[in-house]
């Protein structure tokens, strides 16, 4: 199967190992790649900002990219940009040339851990981590993607890694895209009691499949002198693989979660 | 024009929607979960559930047979030390063959009385310190007891007692509030119930108003007693 | 106090909220423990997601028909032999009920906790009045009011802010003598107000929900107060926002339900009250019964994009659930409806001159639509809030503002985010700091920012920023010699 890789702004820019580890795992599991190359960002740094008139060629841009290739899935390295894809008919309901193709889009674009979890079926990715981590959940593949799962159950095959569970999990780490430079005073304190929460863990990685808000925690960690490795999901996954663990979920129930946000529980 | 007319107007305008629609789409509910949910409980399965949830609530819980209620009564008046004692004007104390033990109560009870007026009705209910109440329905559910004012136990009478005990029937104890609200629905609507207020009372008056620790008994009762009657 | 409650700009709330440390730790443990208790309540009566389905159904209901349900709800209060006061804005609310006030001689007022009426500021137009005594009776309120009227910081815990010692200096102004115990403090209250209750002449309250076809005013409490306001004096005054309707009882047991459980984790509040002017028979309850319906605002939702915002039980889950209130607290909204539903209300009722602020103090996070018991999509009306401010009311003129039309080129225009993936690693070089990162694989590319220009500079203030590879290192250039590779 062809799968084009919706690279996001913040990978691209910023941290080609989660992309390169992505890549490679979506091939030792058979997917054709291909990196549509005029895609830049999904709009929410403008978006959610309240510049919706902004957005809208930055929303045309990127669907055009991404559909510029003829791939059965689109898969992103973040749940959050992910989302906003998947908001795309919502927002562009009304928009005669892109609303169709909004929902074309949508329909095959899947978070990578959703894809390799739900589309691939993988229960054991054959990695392995010698480490104690825990989990950063972020807001947007929770609650606005509905993603509760995936993440988890990929983790808990991957071998020697012991999963500490992260306390208040539920609470933002305080990226928010743009909020975190518009209003910083708020966000170095939300930032702040996360990095407290992973502390109190002593874990010795923190992992999650939104690479922002990993940046965010790490930004602050690193200021603050406090030891910790990142990683994403992808390049855990990608660790010391042995074929030999690999197993599939042949749980036909699992079905693959392409719904938009409005359709989930929230 | 009516200042209400022209408020009203304003919202219509504002909307952008013409008033006297609702006629002809009255609010029809999206699905029956107020009305399904627990009404598949036995008749056993429904009281252990009131007594659950009346527990959680700090609620002494009693189930008795009819012959057994004066005893009930006298133990919790003994308990709460009782020197005022008061009781409702209503013809349900009859009708729980209480008349022998309402002769026979001591320290004598005040009731609230139908013709006595506010002032001394509203002084009897804040002296005492033990009210028997005849209470409508229980709310298995939330461990909820209903009642509705009437002239012979009035609104008062629920919050200014120190401690508080309601009788219910068996048969009365209901799933949830939506079976309740039909019955007081049904009887608004024929005439057989006129009033002008319904309380559901679910255990002692609380808070956590202060540094949300949970305080038992604020305004209302600090102790609340349900008494179901085994009329099965 | 009217629906602002601060004068300080928004930068300095910020900073007295973040030095407030007791607050929050309070507003922290609160959350914290309504967090269980919330998804238990709602677990315990199952089938969660269909009752949202049916509390959202219910509000949208009653708001799509608003003024036929208020003229039905107005008929029927005055069959019962009750008054009915339509005010457009919060003085003319006042005003009537100043004059109910003077009209009847009632000299001692009790309340009931009612968010309504601090926004109409009746307490101190009341107070005006010469020779009257007013009393709060709900025991957060009765402790603001004891502490010369401090601003509410949450819409069900209002007293969120104070600790109990501080609670205990205000009441040894009343003549407390006892200890910090809350349990002993509020058997003090019980006894104080006790008094006031039974003297007063006058009650008023606010609403929760005002049944249509009974003309019954819907009140939820846990302490019992509002009974004793609705039961002893001879005159009732209840202000309700106009939005606060529902056909029948039925939907505002269920609606109750779901506020006790939303609000507090309780399956029911201890007092769920319907209740109306006495009837000629019966011996306690008002004789004199006025409801006074308020828009001051509220029609500014109607037919827009903000219309779901009336939806709203005020039960303060979204406050309980939001990550920023955990932070700022109440008063670092300066409104008397904070959090989350503050941020998209309180605009809409008194426009963005006041509260243009508050709805960029947000990550976004979705835990408030999450949580809303009636499906408000409260993180959209946030951004909708923005898109006013910004698209249409071009309010802000800032260099911020010029950037975010950059960032939207950028991000909309693939030949300049190319240059820009091309040149951000040297153009950085100047303000990179080499030392080794403490954190592991954070930036892997020779050192990071601890200092950047323009709007960055927020994020470096407290954030160290990875540097961007060079060119030949980013993701782009590695697919491209990786799939050159796998097609050789």
């Amino acid at each position: 199967m062809k799968v084009a890789i919706f690279s996001t702004c913040i990978m691209d820019l910023l941290f080609p190992n989660v992309g390169i580890a992505m890549v490679e795992v979506l091939e030792r599991f058979g997917c054709d790649t291909a990196m549509p190359v005029k895609q830049i960002c999904c709009g929410q740094p403008t978006y959610n900002s309240g510049y919706i008139k902004d957005t809208q060629k930055v929303m045309h841009n990127e669907i055009d990219a991404l559909l510029s290739v003829d791939a059965d899935y689109i898969v992103g390295p973040a749940g959050s940009c992910v989302a906003m894809l998947k908001e795309y008919p919502h927002h562009l309901a009304l928009d005669p040339q892109y609303a169709d193709k909004a929902q074309i889009l949508t329909d095959k674009t899947y978070e990578f851990s959703q894809f390799v979890y739900r589309v691939l079926h993988v229960e054991n990715a054959g990695a392995e981590l010698n480490a104690t981590a825990t989990y950063h959940r972020s807001c947007h593949m929770t609650r606005l993607l509905g993603e509760r799962t995936s993440p988890f159950e990929l983790l808990k095959h991957v071998h020697g890694l012991t999963m500490i569970p992260l306390p208040h999990l539920e609470n933002c780490c305080g990226f928010g895209g743009m909020f975190s430079v518009k209003e910083p005073e708020i966000s170095r304190q939300m930032v702040d009691e996360k990095v407290d929460s992973v502390l109190s863990t002593e874990a010795e990685v923190l992992i999650s499949c939104d690479q922002a808000c990993l940046m965010n925690i790490a930004g602050r960690f690193n200021r603050r002198g406090e030891k910790i490795k990142i990683m994403h999901l992808a390049e855990v996954l990608n660790s010391n693989v042995d074929p030999a663990r690999i197993t599939y979920n042949t749980d036909a129930a699992l079905v693959a979660g392409g719904g938009t946000y409005a359709d989930q529980n929230i | 024009m009516t200042e209400r007319e022209v408020f009203l107007n304003h919202l219509a305008e504002a909307s952008g929607r013409a008033r006297h629609q609702l006629v002809d789409h009255p609010f029809a509910p999206i699905n029956a979960l107020p009305a399904t949910t627990l009404s598949d409980l036995s008749a056993e399965e429904l009281l252990d559930l009131a007594q659950n949830r009346s527990v959680d609530l700090q609620v002494d819980f009693q189930v008795t047979p009819q012959k057994k209620l004066p005893q009930v009564l006298n133990a919790w008046l003994k308990a709460q030390n009782a020197q005022n004692i008061l009781l409702p004007t209503d013809p349900r104390l009859s009708e729980y063959g209480l008349d022998q033990w309402l002769a026979h109560l001591s320290p004598t009870p005040r009731f609230w009385q139908p013709n006595a007026g506010r002032a001394t009705n509203l002084d009897a209910a804040s002296h005492a310190d033990a009210a028997i109440s005849v209470g409508d329905y229980l709310l298995a559910e939330s461990g909820t007891l209903t009642v509705a004012t009437t002239r012979g136990q009035g609104r008062a009478f629920h919050f200014l007692p120190t401690h508080y005990l309601s009788i219910i029937p068996r048969s009365h104890v209901v799933p949830r509030s939506y079976q309740a609200m039909q019955a007081y629905r049904q009887a608004l609507q024929n005439g057989t119930l006129q009033t002008s207020n319904i309380n559901f009372i679910s255990g002692p008056s609380n808070s956590g108003d202060i540094e949300m620790v949970l305080i038992v008994g604020v305004h209302g009762p600090l102790t609340v007693s349900y008494v179901v009657i085994d009329d099965a | 106090m009217p629906i602002k409650t601060s004068d300080q700009p928004f930068t300095t709330r910020l900073k007295e909220s973040e030095a407030d440390k007791f607050m929050q730790r309070a507003v922290a443990k609160a959350q914290d423990a309504q967090w269980d208790k919330r998804t238990a309540s709602r677990e315990d009566l199952g089938n969660w997601p269909e009752w949202r389905e049916l509390g959202e159904q219910i509000r949208q209901h009653v708001i799509r028909y608003l003024p036929d349900y208020l003229e039905r709800f107005g008929d029927n209060v005055e069959a019962r032999g009750g008054h009915v006061f339509f005010a457009s804005t919060d003085e003319e609310a006042s005003a009537y009920i100043q004059k109910i006030a003077v009209d009847l001689d009632a000299h001692h007022i009790v309340k009931s906790k009612s968010v309504v009426t601090t926004e109409i500021d009746l307490d101190q137009k009341l107070l005006e009045l010469p020779d009257r005594t007013l009393l709060e009776s709900d025991l957060a309120e009765f402790i603001l009011q004891e502490d010369d009227f401090d601003e509410p910081t949450h819409i069900v815990f209002p007293t969120l802010h104070k600790n109990r010692d501080q609670i205990q200096t205000i009441f040894e102004k009343i003549g407390y003598t006892g200890s910090n115990d809350p349990q002993e403090m509020a058997r003090f209250a019980r006894k104080y107000l006790r008094a006031s209750f039974l003297e007063a002449d006058m009650g008023i309250t606010g609403c929760n929900f005002a049944v249509a076809e009974n003309g019954l005013i819907n009140l939820v409490t846990n302490e019992g107060n509002a009974d004793l306001v609705m039961a002893i004096p001879k005159t009732q005054v209840v202000v309700m926002g106009m939005e606060r309707l529902v056909p029948t009882m039925q939907e505002a047991a269920v609606l109750d339900t779901m506020l006790a459980r939303s609000a507090v984790g309780q399956r029911m509040t201890s007092y769920a009250t319907f209740c109306g002017p006495a009837m000629p028979d019966e011996i306690d309850g008002p004789e004199n019964f006025y409801v006074v319906i308020l828009d001051n605002g509220r029609s500014n939702a109607l037919g827009g994009q903000f219309e779901q915002v009336l939806q709203c039980i005020r039960c303060g889950a979204c406050l309980n659930v939001c990550p920023v209130y955990r932070h700022i607290g109440g008063h670092g909204y300066g409104s008397i409806y904070p959090g989350p539903i503050g941020a998209v209300l309180s605009p809409v009722l008194r426009g963005y001159e006041q509260f243009g602020d508050l709805p960029f103090a947000s990550s976004l996070c979705g835990a408030c639509s999450e949580t809303c018991p009636v499906k408000i999509l409260l993180h959209e009306l946030l951004i909708k809030h923005r898109a006013v401010m910004n698209d249409r009311l071009k309010l802000d003129h800032s260099f911020n503002n010029t950037v975010m039309h950059g960032i939207g080129m950028a991000t909309g225009t693939p030949p300049m985010f190319r240059m820009a993936l091309d040149v951000d690693h040297a153009m950085s070089g100047a303000m990179v700091k080499h030392d080794a990162p403490t954190v592991e694989n954070f930036s892997n590319h020779n050192g990071y920012f601890i200092h950047a220009p323009g709007m960055a500079k927020g994020w470096t203030d407290s954030r160290d920023l990875p540097r961007p590879p060079k060119h030949k290192e980013n993701f782009r250039s590695w697919f491209k010699h990786h799939q050159e590779a796998s097609h050789d």
